[in-house]
């Protein structure tokens, strides 16, 4: 196969980077990239930017004057003064280390258990991905009224079992979290299931049989071959939604509005309160930079990983 | 096979049970937008064998401008599934085939972006449309789609082409052909499968989005999410209606979810499996 590679396209066997004026091929591929790269630049990096300006004024919507003054660093010293903030940062944490530990554990055990190919199965399987399509608002929306301490039905089912529900789950300090994680735990497990899913059906089948000669048990051959082989799957898993679960909005919108209290109060809730509700908007520039900042490190941890899972499976 | 029959059994009952979990919330939806008001709040619920009725989706249509607002939402879709798509196919067929490292890398800047938390665009994002008269137009939140939207094409699509052979477009560059030509008439026809995911993943993010919406739609551009938080405020009685208007907001993409399942695994898949 190399050999006509490399007569038919002179371009992919000389090193390109070499050339000092590229060729047509790679013109014309600058010139595909240009439209979207231009895009985001302008429209992804250009709030960034100003957005970091404007983290460094006291700038309020609210006030008349329109008076922007410069307070320096003065609002990232605030955000860890200020006691709202390290709540929602305490939040933030328990609902994304919860959230993606609860729904990788869950989402492994139904890959595993719905892996099956029957036709039976893939019925199932496409049911069972539903909630994924669903627009997160109305799931909250959902989940509210099912949650009703009146109307729903999930406190009228636990009073039978004898268990006191207060103010409902959503109203309680205590369980307020915990109900809100159920909530993305029902629509996003189904997400790790499929991913899993494909990551086993990827798996040699050979290996299991050979441990099985060798006298494994099932469980043996799950810890022993399958989770291990599994790993870049499930880290890609992990991240993915790990990235996505800093992001919660619409459910806390709509279900708990960041209480009881400040209980289900998130950063990435906080920002919008303060940005767009308070208009006290150099502050949330600051808090967006910050949580922008912890985004980042998972980020580069992401690619940092995909870097050296891509250089084990020899792709470019 | 190593698995027994009465294993497999059990196995079918659990995984209608994790089923039943999956679907009991979408149920109680679908049953509450044809409940009359006054079988809508009774304890025990009643989940089946109600009187039906169309009373919910009568006042939708008549009462709330919901067409509206679902044409709202068509054209934000719309507008940003045809714009990602074109802008990411193109931008990811140079990252799968150039050799130049500026362009394979630039991958990873778009994946970046992706991580980037709405709030943190939408302060100054909200700022920089207001000063340019943008605020309310269909145009202020289609761009803030696309820009969350395009990165994703870009990504799943140079996976999608680096996975198709090479050989055809190397046969029609000695027909002659240029390299742009190949793509449009070689590659394009091809990577079919692979642009019908990147549009259902596009439609189906635009479509469910509300934070962009709530923040840069006006009255008269606002998407059908935002109506039904409209009648959150209104009154807590209204439940039959705003499980009506949600049926409106569900129905399109449960439609894409259980139709087109394959391409929709795959749009969903995209960016873990050949990570």
């Amino acid at each position: 196969m190399a050999p006509i590679v490399s007569t038919s396209s002179p371009a992919l066997s000389t090193p390109a980077r070499k050339q000092r004026r590229p060729n047509p091929r790679e013109r014309t591929n600058v010139a595909m990239l240009a439209p979207v790269l231009i895009f985001v630049l302008v429209i992804a990096l250009a709030p960034l930017v100003f957005s970091f300006a404007i983290s460094l004024t006291d700038y309020r919507l609210t006030d008349p004057t329109q008076a922007k003054p410069f307070v320096g660093l003065g609002n990232y010293v605030k955000a860890f003064q200020d006691k709202a903030v390290t709540d929602t940062l305490v939040n933030t944490l328990v609902f994304v280390i919860g959230a993606v530990v609860s729904q990788v554990v869950l989402g492994l055990a139904l890959a595993v258990l719905m892996s099956a190919e029957t036709r039976f199965m893939r019925t199932l399987r496409s049911l069972a991905i539903l909630p994924l399509a669903l627009p997160p608002l109305i799931v909250g929306l959902i989940w509210r009224a099912l949650y009703n301490v009146q109307i729903g039905p999930i406190p009228f089912y636990l009073k039978q079992l004898g268990v006191d529900v207060g103010r409902g789950l959503l109203g309680e300090v205590n369980t307020a979290m915990l109900a809100v994680l159920f909530i993305d735990l029902w629509q996003w497990t189904p997400l790790l299931m499929i991913i899993f899913l494909a990551g086993i059906k990827s798996l040699p089948g050979e290996i299991h049989e050979a441990a099985y000669v060798d006298g494994a048990s099932r469980w043996q051959a799950f810890t022993r071959i399958t989770l291990p082989l599994l790993m870049p799957v499930i880290f890609i898993g992990v991240l993915l939604r790990t990235m996505n679960a800093f992001k919660i909005f619409d459910i806390i919108f709509v279900t708990t509005g960041g209480g009881p209290g400040n209980a289900t109060s998130v950063l990435n809730y906080h920002i919008y309160k303060v940005g767009l509700t308070f208009f006290d908007m150099g502050y949330a520039a600051a808090l967006a930079n910050i949580l922008l900042f912890m985004i980042g490190v998972c980020c580069a941890i992401y690619i940092l990983l995909l870097q050296r899972q891509r250089a084990r499976s020899g792709d470019s | 096979m190593r698995i027994s029959r009465t294993e497999n059994t059990i196995r079918n009952i659990a995984a209608v049970g994790v089923v039943a979990f999956f679907l009991i919330p979408l149920i109680w939806l679908f049953t509450t937008a044809f409940k009359l008001q006054r079988d809508l709040f009774t304890l025990p619920p009643v989940w089946l064998g109600f009187e039906p009725t169309l009373r919910h989706f009568n006042f939708a249509l008549t009462q709330t401008q919901v067409l509206r607002f679902v044409v709202n939402s068509v054209i934000i879709s719309a507008g940003t599934t045809i714009l990602a798509v074109v802008l990411g196919t193109l931008g990811g067929y140079a990252v799968a085939r150039s050799r130049l490292r500026f362009v394979s890398a630039s991958s990873y800047f778009f994946l970046v972006l992706l991580m980037i938390p709405p709030v943190a665009m939408l302060v100054p994002f909200y700022l920089i449309m207001r000063d340019l008269g943008l605020l309310g137009t269909y145009w202020a939140v289609i761009i803030l789609d696309t820009c969350y939207n395009a990165p994703f094409v870009v990504w799943l699509m140079s996976n999608y082409f680096r996975t198709l052979p090479q050989e055809m477009e190397e046969a029609a560059l000695v027909d002659g052909a240029s390299h742009f030509q190949s793509f449009l008439r070689v590659t394009l026809p091809v990577a079919v499968p692979g642009i019908i995911a990147s549009a259902l993943y596009c439609i189906i993010f635009s479509w469910n989005d509300f934070i962009f919406a709530l923040l840069l739609t006006s009255p008269a551009t606002k998407t059908v999410p935002l109506s039904i938080m409209g009648q959150l405020s209104t009154s807590q009685s209204a439940w039959g209606t705003m499980a009506a208007l949600s049926v409106f907001a569900v129905l399109p993409v449960l439609l894409i979810a259980l139709l087109l399942n394959r391409y929709f695994v795959q749009g969903l898949t995209a960016g873990a499996t050949k990570g």
